[in-house]
């Protein structure tokens, strides 16, 4: 079963190769593939394997997304040292299939958590806050907006 | 068109997943480490690197260094010594040897031959490195300009189909230092996706607005001059004050030629766009006589309004030209700063591009020219045609001698590297960032100097590494040969 691949026109390598096909398909099953690897190693619940697979797909995203700046490579002489991955998405637009994709996940992975642990209490709370702050993170109004000047430029 | 199996894709996107985690967990670690063992008293010293800038090269280029930038001993002919190397701290560094082993060249862009010691050529550059010393020493308009030099560029001028021709000493730099002359503020660039990064460094340091359209589709092209004509400059809305469109002959990691008669058509249409060709692979090396890809398309050189390339590849010299009209060329030499700072183009480099011009064109008096042409069309041909009946997915048109074969996996990149320098057949094999990152490959050239008995080996080679590595994404057409054989025996 073949796609075609049709180059794009952003320049940008860090953040053009997520607009091949097949992304989304690999971020959906590696979330659920480390779900069962979470479930097979610490022998819990479901409900508390999908909480873990949340927090921690939390901490990786907005590390990766919102708290690194700039790119991993030299060649583009720095343009985009003072913005994270996900201002450098799609040449900075807004509100593209991909940036709605990717708000989209980190709520369905809340509400499968949410309703695996029965709404109870402490990962109720914390998951909660864990969705509170990533949705906000990536809403346009947010574009190279540093609260309190944390993670801005020197 | 790239057709990707769809789970190569996956595989694909998981592996560089696992590198990247990989190289982030061994970051953190020497973080660590560095913190409690080796305090380093460097208080007072910026960082060599900003943040995450070679995280790319410490975890993941280094880790198969080996396959890139091999040493070699002999000039880049058709075989050629390649050096072998070993490594004791897996591939942070590498020690030479004395051992070499005698390969057959696939990755040098030696198209018509003149790489290694050429019967016209290279005694005429002897002589001429006998009578004006290596280098000239001085800029163009010091005391760099000799008679050779204003031979050369009326030769290229004529060889190309321009009223007049300048000459630079490095192929880089004639673009990176051209646009920004040629195009300031208020400008606009619209240049294809896929533009080498020389392109897209004078385009960054000229300061006109960059817009890129879709590669090699002219339909997008006409949308983004529609708009742009249209909107104007950014933010005060005046009319542009140029606007240029950058393309390439043949783009050297897809091994394409450019839609370049329907582009002049759309420049043509809304009349204020100016055109400018790249030919640094394709002049030399396609159309009939070799004048590029002009000639091979039937696209009249004066549509193009400047016409850029290189000596390097097809000519066996070093150094870039452009052609264009009278007025340009003389423009250009009052302003452009590789004209008047830099060293002019060393003198023998000069002598080997006029004699290989004059080979190519039939002036020496043989028809060397002729048979180089048609053969390295014959060998490109026949290489990719076989190449795609034994199932590789090989990109390029037909008569381009450049040809990638998608490997897509990174595991796979020195895989295949590796095998195919076991069993003397050198190739170089290109990834991210270079290429885009789900589609690496191992890029091919072919050469005039190829012979049949040659590209036969490296057939055999690619096909039997194609298996072991598995890259035969396509179904292999059945050989009715083979089959013809077994009815016999049976």
């Amino acid at each position: 079963m073949y796609v075609r691949a049709v180059p794009t026109t952003d320049l940008n390598r860090n953040t053009e190769w997520f607009t091949y096909p097949g992304v989304w398909t690999t971020y959906i099953l590696i979330l659920f593939f480390s779900w069962l690897i979470v479930l097979s190693v610490f022998n819990c619940t479901p409900g508390m394997a999908w909480t873990i697979v949340h927090l921690s797909h939390f901490l990786v995203t907005y590390h990766c997304f919102h708290w690194k700046k700039g790119t991993p490579f030299a060649d583009d002489q720095g343009i985009y040292n003072g913005l994270t991955w996900w201002e450098q998405i799609d040449n900075g637009k807004q509100l593209t299939r991909n940036r709605k994709f990717l708000t989209v996940v980190p709520v369905v992975l809340y509400l499968i958590a949410s309703h695996t642990t029965d709404y109870q209490n402490p990962m109720l709370f914390i998951n909660t806050l864990a969705v509170f702050i990533m949705v906000v993170a990536k809403f346009p109004n947010m574009h190279k907006v540093r609260i309190f000047g944390i993670n801005g430029d020197h | 068109m790239i057709a990707i199996p769809y789970l190569t894709a996956l595989t694909t996107y998981f592996s560089y997943g696992l590198l990247f985690c990989f190289g982030q967990i061994r970051d953190f670690f020497r973080k660590f480490i560095d913190w409690c063992w080796s305090p380093n008293n460097l208080q007072g010293y910026a960082p060599i690197c900003l943040g995450l800038e070679d995280f790319y090269i410490r975890r993941l280029y280094l880790r198969i260094q080996d396959c890139f930038g091999r040493p070699i001993s002999s000039a880049p002919d058709a075989w050629f010594d390649v050096v072998e190397r070993f490594s004791n701290d897996s591939n942070k560094t590498l020690k030479r040897t004395e051992k070499i082993s005698k390969c057959l060249n696939l990755g040098s862009y030696n198209y018509l031959g003149f790489a290694a010691a050429d019967e016209y050529c290279t005694p005429r550059v002897i002589e001429s490195l006998k009578k004006y010393s290596a280098s000239t020493c001085s800029t163009r308009v010091d005391g760099g300009t000799t008679v050779l030099h204003n031979e050369l560029e009326e030769c290229v001028a004529r060889f190309v189909g321009k009223p007049a021709a300048i000459v630079f000493g490095m192929g880089y730099v004639t673009n990176s230092a051209i646009l920004p002359v040629l195009m300031g503020k208020g400008s606009l660039i619209i240049s294809d996706s896929l533009n080498h990064n020389s392109i897209v460094n004078g385009a960054r340091g000229s300061g006109a607005t960059i817009r890129v359209f879709q590669h090699n589709t002219p339909s997008h092209l006409e949308e983004v001059l529609r708009e742009q004509i249209a909107d104007g400059q950014p933010r005060t809305h005046r009319p542009w004050k140029k606007i240029v469109v950058i393309v390439e002959g043949i783009y050297s990691m897809e091994g394409e030629l450019c839609k370049l008669p329907e582009i002049i058509a759309i420049c043509k249409k809304y009349k204020v766009a100016y055109t400018y060709l790249d030919e640094a692979h394709s002049i030399g090396a396609v159309g009939k006589t070799g004048r590029g890809v002009c000639e091979l398309l039937g696209v009249d050189t004066a549509d193009v309004d400047i016409m850029m390339g290189t000596f390097t590849k097809s000519f066996g010299s070093c150094g870039g030209y452009i052609a264009g009209s009278k007025e340009l060329i003389q423009y250009l030499k009052f302003t452009c700063p590789a004209h008047l700072y830099a060293t002019s183009i060393s003198l023998p480099a000069a002598e080997q591009i006029i004699s290989a011009i004059k080979v190519i064109l039939g002036e020496d008096g043989s028809s060397r020219g002729a048979q180089k042409l048609a053969r390295i069309r014959e060998n490109s041909n026949f290489f990719r045609s076989e190449l795609q009946k034994m199932g590789f997915e090989v990109l390029g048109d037909n008569d381009s001698p450049v040809m990638p074969i998608m490997l897509y996996n990174p595991a796979k990149i020195p895989a295949f590297s590796r095998e195919c320098l076991k069993q003397n057949v050198a190739v170089v094999t290109v990834a991210f960032p270079a290429t885009p990152l789900l589609l690496a490959r191992a890029r091919i050239c072919i050469s005039a100097s190829h012979s049949k008995e040659d590209l036969n080996k490296a057939l055999e080679v690619i096909s039997r590494v194609g298996d072991l590595v598995g890259i035969k994404y396509f179904p292999a057409e059945p050989n009715k040969l083979h089959q013809e054989e077994r009815m016999k025996l049976e």
